[in-house]
């Protein structure tokens, strides 16, 4: 499981469910502020344009009444700067001279009349010039040696000369400025807030899902026992939990009874064929003549095939149910081929048949002793069986992707063509084999009840082709991988 | 020795009782879990056989039962359950055996002298084996018959020396397969056949009087007069 969990956290369901999230309400309050700051600036745009109108109006009233004499100048320049330091919007004063708002007055040909401002106003006299400034609406003025614009506000004085009032978007614009700065680390701060917030509760709702999945998926073929851990609340995430755990009871009571049933129902056949056996052996010993004891004999090596056969039969239907009991231990299948091997090898010799271990030393899986031993058994049974005289067996003992393979490979005839497709079902046997057609079924259920598989064909070159591949640990054949979260 | 059968079915008791009996055991027999804890406080046995599918009680709660009655002497259980339970296999590491339904007369003999062996002080280990002229040399891991060096692979002379060690006594091809293999398999195949057709042609030779006598049916004995 440490790999699973060692997964980097960008891979997991509650990471990107919080990114989601996130990603919908950043552009969802980012969306809402830039109406924000529309209105914002639009309600600052309209109120220094309503300024600049009702000025300018105010300042042509006044150059009106002047009379133009030498005061002119000082008396209208004077309302004029005065006028200035009624800015609305204004945030700073810096300087002295006030350079965010200017006043010129026009003669009727376009000659600068009287200025009040910064500098001379000749750049500004030059850009009103190149626009056209309709009379009394303000308008935006792009100023060379200025870098934000200013807006300007005329009127028309009887004289034939212009006023025209500029205000500096200046502090406009710092005010929108400093709104969208604020904004924005706020902003910055709710979202990373909300991302964390939504992240963790996520992730700690979605690590009970992780860990009902990692206890189901350790409830495996053999433990039916164990049940996924349940939280106090009342959610869906302990629904869940609760409707597995009803739904493994009613497994574990179906398997329970399946194992009832084959429980008796070898217990029901095992007490007659102990009676029998124990009664044909007494009477075996009681008679002394060859011709005499040879019915005898032949039906006690009966009996024991029918043993041999109800256990068989038993075994592969619970692991067709995924209900064969397991004891695991540590086996060194190695040491386990080697050992059957030579058991084997007299009997095949004696037939003419060469068996070989290609093994690249020790291999230890965690599996049951008992029926891997009966497994590997009937592997050999069915060689020494099946092969013609003067044929090799090759076993092959390696590690491909953390299982066991074993492969069984001789040069004999090979699988009946016919019952090729059905080599692992129950019954299935080629014409002339005089087994009952469990070998191979028994095989398969013995490696699949240890998550393994089976593989059976027949090679190219001719002869049988058999393939076990058995996990090395015991959690990896029916553990689906469970993501982190 | 005494022995005590605890077993429901009256066909299995009745033959085990006669073949114990045979065997030289003083069996006494019960037939239920109540009988059993009785038998148990009134007399001393040497040895017990309980079946798991008693009808008034699990045999396992029963032998648990016995020993807080006491009882130390070794348990054979006989099952005819499908899979042996962890609770027996409990029982076996702590001393006890187990056997499964159907079973050879011969093995649960050989079963029975197992744990008595097992549960007696132990004496000096032989280093010789002799059974009338072939001597085994438990040490060297030498076989000679009438002075003739025998040459025995390991595992032949692993399987000899179970052979003598059971002489005169019937084993059968699972417990050959269970002592000198270490599995309990059925193989559908002769290979222990083999294995005792190729000792016997280098334990018995031309002119030799043959000790290794294949019963039919039942298993080997080696001969010991």
């Amino acid at each position: 499981m440490s790999s699973k969990t060692a997964k980097p956290v960008m891979h997991s369901a509650a990471w990107r469910i919080s990114l989601w999230a996130t990603l919908a309400f950043a552009c969802g309050t980012m969306l809402v502020f830039a109406f924000l700051h529309r209105f914002v600036a639009d309600d600052i745009q309209r109120r220094s344009d309503a300024w600049l109108s009702g000025e300018v109006e105010v300042l042509g009233d006044v150059a009106e009444r002047t009379p133009k004499d030498a005061l002119y100048d000082r008396v209208v320049g004077e309302v004029a700067e005065l006028a200035g330091k009624e800015v609305p919007n204004k945030l700073l004063s810096e300087s002295s001279s006030n350079d965010s708002v200017f006043f010129l007055q026009t003669g009727g040909d376009g000659s600068r009349q009287l200025w009040v401002g910064a500098g001379d106003g000749e750049p500004t006299l030059k850009a009103i010039q190149a626009v056209k400034i309709v009379s009394n609406h303000p308008t935006d003025l792009h100023v060379q040696g200025f870098g934000v614009p200013f807006r300007v506000a005329s009127i028309r004085l009887d004289d034939g000369s212009y006023i025209y009032l500029g205000l500096s978007e200046r502090d406009e614009l710092r005010v929108l400025r400093s709104l969208r700065l604020r904004f924005f680390l706020l902003w910055l701060l709710i979202v990373l807030f909300g991302f964390g917030i939504v992240f963790f509760t996520t992730r700690r709702m979605l690590s009970h899902v992780r860990k009902i999945g990692e206890a189901a998926s350790r409830i495996g073929h053999s433990d039916l026992t164990a049940r996924v851990p349940t939280t106090q609340k009342h959610d869906e995430v302990s629904n869940l939990a609760l409707t597995l755990n009803h739904m493994l009871d009613r497994i574990e009571s179906s398997m329970h009874q399946l194992h009832t049933i084959t429980d008796s129902l070898a217990h029901d056949l095992r007490s007659p064929l102990t009676a029998i056996r124990g009664k044909l052996e007494m009477s075996l010993s009681a008679v002394m003549q060859v011709e005499q004891a040879e019915p005898i004999v032949s039906a006690i090596e009966e009996l024991d095939r029918l043993t041999d056969f109800l256990n068989k039969s038993l075994d592969v239907a619970e692991a067709k149910a995924d209900a064969l009991r397991l004891n695991r231990v540590a086996l060194d299948l190695d040491e386990l081929l080697r050992i059957m091997i030579d058991l084997y090898e007299p009997s095949m010799s004696e037939k003419g048949l060469q068996i070989r271990l290609q093994s690249g030393g020790p291999l230890t899986i965690e599996a049951d002793a008992a029926l891997l031993h009966r497994m590997v058994a009937n592997l050999f049974d069915n060689e020494l069986k099946h092969l013609p005289p003067a044929c090799s067996v090759t076993i092959r003992l390696s590690v491909e992707d953390d299982a066991a393979s074993l492969i069984l490979d001789d040069d004999g005839p090979g699988f009946d063509p016919e019952v090729c497709l059905h080599l692992f079902e129950r019954r299935v046997k080629g014409r002339d084999s005089n087994g009952h057609g469990l070998g191979l079924a028994f095989i398969d259920a013995v490696a699949r009840a240890h998550g393994g598989t089976v593989a059976a064909s027949n090679r190219e070159s001719g002869g049988a082709r058999i393939i076990v591949a058995l996990p090395l640990a015991s959690n990896q054949g029916y553990q689906s991988p469970v993501p982190a979260i | 020795m005494r022995l005590l059968l605890v077993e429901d079915e009256p066909d299995i008791q009745n033959f085990l009782k006669s073949s114990l009996t045979e065997a030289g055991y003083q069996v006494d027999a019960a037939a239920d879990g109540k009988t059993a804890e009785r038998l148990v406080i009134d007399g001393q046995f040497d040895i017990l056989i309980v079946d798991l599918g008693l009808p008034d009680q699990d045999g396992i709660s029963l032998i648990l039962k016995l020993r807080q009655l006491g009882v130390r002497a070794p348990v054979l259980i006989l099952s005819a359950r499908r899979s042996v339970d962890d609770r027996v296999r409990g029982l076996e590491q702590g001393g006890d055996d187990y056997l499964t339904k159907p079973f050879a007369l011969a093995e649960l003999l050989a079963r029975l002298r197992n744990l008595i062996k097992r549960n007696s002080p132990p004496g000096a280990e032989a280093i010789r084996l002799r059974v009338l002229d072939l001597e085994l040399d438990l040490l060297r891991r030498e076989a000679t018959r009438s002075g003739q060096l025998l040459q025995l692979t390991p595992q032949e002379f692993v399987l000899l020396e179970y052979l003598c060690r059971n002489a005169g006594r019937v084993v059968t091809r699972s417990m050959i397969l269970d002592q000198v293999w270490g599995m309990r398999i059925q193989p559908d195949t002769n290979v222990v056949d083999v294995h005792i057709y190729r000792l016997r042609g280098k334990v018995d030779g031309p002119g030799q009087q043959p000790m290794i006598r294949t019963l039919r049916g039942v298993g080997y004995v080696l001969k010991d007069r």
